[in-house]
């Protein structure tokens, strides 16, 4: 306990006393926990809406205009059976007819022209959100596609899936990119802290001398740089919050309306709590890495 | 407390500084290490210190082998030493009684106990009015002696003081060679680094002398 309060103290003097070195530490970590940040704040919410679009998964089967209703039931009793349906509702080509009109009440007019009805009837199936994690929609989907009466399925997932796979590139890139730049940031710390380092070799060597552990010796090194690591965390989440207010204020309606009314939303507390510990661990990993040569 | 059997150091050009020493210094005993420049005064006392390793021959002091001490063990074996230097060793940004207070805050001490030790040391060596002065404040003979309050703050069995005097004029010389004899009269094992023949003679203990490296006489 006495090292860590003698590495906390001894870290915090230093740290005000070479104000500008440690600015540059500070920035470099808060750019690139801004980076990660501003990372993580977009894959978060673009994974919350994904999700919410997959818990909201529904595939229409589209009957051919000549089948029976035996094959109807056919239809709908597999759907029941599957387990994969949370909800099912059969429209008949009226009522499809009826809900382009009413949906699309600038092409009304168009319909009026048509001499048969050609909207198809369907069974619209809301899928449960574990079938459509599982896979168990897919199966059922294609089981369906080739069952007579049915004209065609419609399960819209696969652009869920493309754009997952798109998130994932660029969660990895943007990954990529955070972790140069805190290594970029380890190194700016690891030279502030041997600055700090040179301006005390002399207690240094007497610490030395009088047979301190090494815990006294290096600590106040490690801690400067958590400490560094810390602020550098709290500004980038500062400044992220500020930029998330921004864009909340300014173009929140548009985002909402382009995700399907789900509101954008900040980091959650785990997040940002991993984001400064993660600061803080690069910070103290460049003041460890400089410390080395003074013990 | 001193032991060396054959011990040599070797540099690098393949020159010796120490040559084939043996010598014994009992506990509670104050010697004088003389000698020319380059006799070797200073290298066996960073052998001392475990600042440096022997190239051959055994070191053994109060008990540790120095030639096998693990860097853990290096720092505890110097918490039973104290050193003194010519050129002092103080930290400048920190005040007398900082200074002093510094090795037992390093070594863990309790702050209280931190607080009244230092005092008393430096009440001993006659600076206790000046606890809040820096070292660029004080005269070489008041530096020297914030020097001996440090060494001694941890009581420790062995005090080694590299050319202490170095930089004083006779009188203060003298003044610090008193203080030095007060702690060995405590029981403290002392060796001093000296080329000062007349402050061994006004002191009158046993000498090591040395040159090249090898023990010439003793006395």
């Amino acid at each position: 306990m006495r090292a860590i309060d003698y590495a906390l103290r001894h870290a915090w003097a230093s740290f005000w006393r070479s104000g500008t070195s440690t600015a540059f530490a500070v920035l470099a970590i808060a750019l690139a926990a801004m980076v990660l940040g501003t990372l993580l704040l977009v894959t978060w919410n673009v994974d919350r809406v994904m999700a919410q679009w997959t818990d909201a998964t529904e595939f229409s089967i589209f009957l051919r205009d000549d089948a029976t209703s035996e094959q109807r039931g056919a239809v709908e009793t597999a759907i029941d059976q599957s387990g994969v349906s949370d909800r099912r509702e059969y429209v008949s080509k009226t009522q499809a007819l009826t809900r382009f009109r009413t949906q699309f009440a600038d092409l009304a007019s168009l319909t009026d022209d048509f001499d048969d009805n050609p909207f198809p009837a369907s069974v619209e199936v809301r899928v449960r959100p574990d079938a459509a994690r599982t896979g168990r929609a897919d199966t059922l989907v294609r089981s369906l596609a080739v069952m007579p009466g049915v004209a065609d399925v419609r399960y819209d997932r696969e652009w869920l899936t493309r754009m997952s796979t798109g998130l994932d590139a660029i969660r990895r890139a943007g990954f990529a990119l955070a972790l140069l730049m805190a290594f970029a940031a380890a190194v700016t710390v690891a030279a502030v802290v041997r600055l700090g380092l040179h301006a005390r070799t002399d207690e240094i060597e007497i610490m030395k001398l009088v047979g301190s552990p090494v815990s006294f010796i290096r600590g106040p090194f490690v801690a400067e740089g958590l400490l560094q690591g810390g602020l550098g965390a709290f500004i980038a989440i500062g400044l992220l919050w500020a930029g998330f207010a921004a864009v909340r204020a300014w173009w929140g309606g548009d985002l909402s309306a382009l995700l399907d009314g789900a509101a954008i939303q900040f980091l959650p507390v785990r997040l940002v709590g991993l984001l400064i510990a993660g600061a803080m661990s690069v910070g103290a990993a460049g003041g460890f890495a400089a410390s080395r040569h003074a013990a | 407390m001193i032991e060396t059997h054959h011990l040599s150091k070797l540099y690098s050009r393949g020159l010796y500084a120490l040559q084939d020493l043996s010598l014994t210094v009992e506990k509670g005993e104050f010697v004088f290490l003389t000698g020319p420049s380059g006799a070797g005064k200073s290298t066996l006392l960073r052998l001392l210190l475990a600042q440096d390793r022997p190239t051959e021959g055994e070191l053994f002091v109060n008990g540790h082998d120095l030639t096998s001490l693990s860097r853990g063990d290096i720092q505890e074996y110097r918490r039973g030493i104290g050193f003194i230097f010519q050129d002092f060793k103080l930290i400048p940004t920190r005040t007398v009684f900082e200074n002093v207070a510094f090795v037992l805050e390093v070594l863990g001490v309790a702050p209280g106990q931190q607080r009244r030790r230092a005092f008393q040391v430096l009440k001993w060596v006659g600076l206790q009015h000046r606890i809040n002065a820096y070292p660029r404040d004080l005269s070489g003979g008041e530096q020297q002696r914030i020097a001996i309050a440090r060494a001694l703050v941890n009581d420790p069995a062995l005090v080694l003081a590299d050319e202490p005097t170095g930089n004083l004029d006779p009188d203060l010389s003298l003044e610090i060679m008193n203080l030095l004899r007060e702690v060995n009269a405590g029981g403290t094992t002392v060796v001093v680094a000296t080329h000062d023949r007349e402050l061994i003679r006004l002191v009158g203990r046993r000498t090591i002398t040395l040159e090249s490296g090898r023990v010439v006489e003793v006395t």
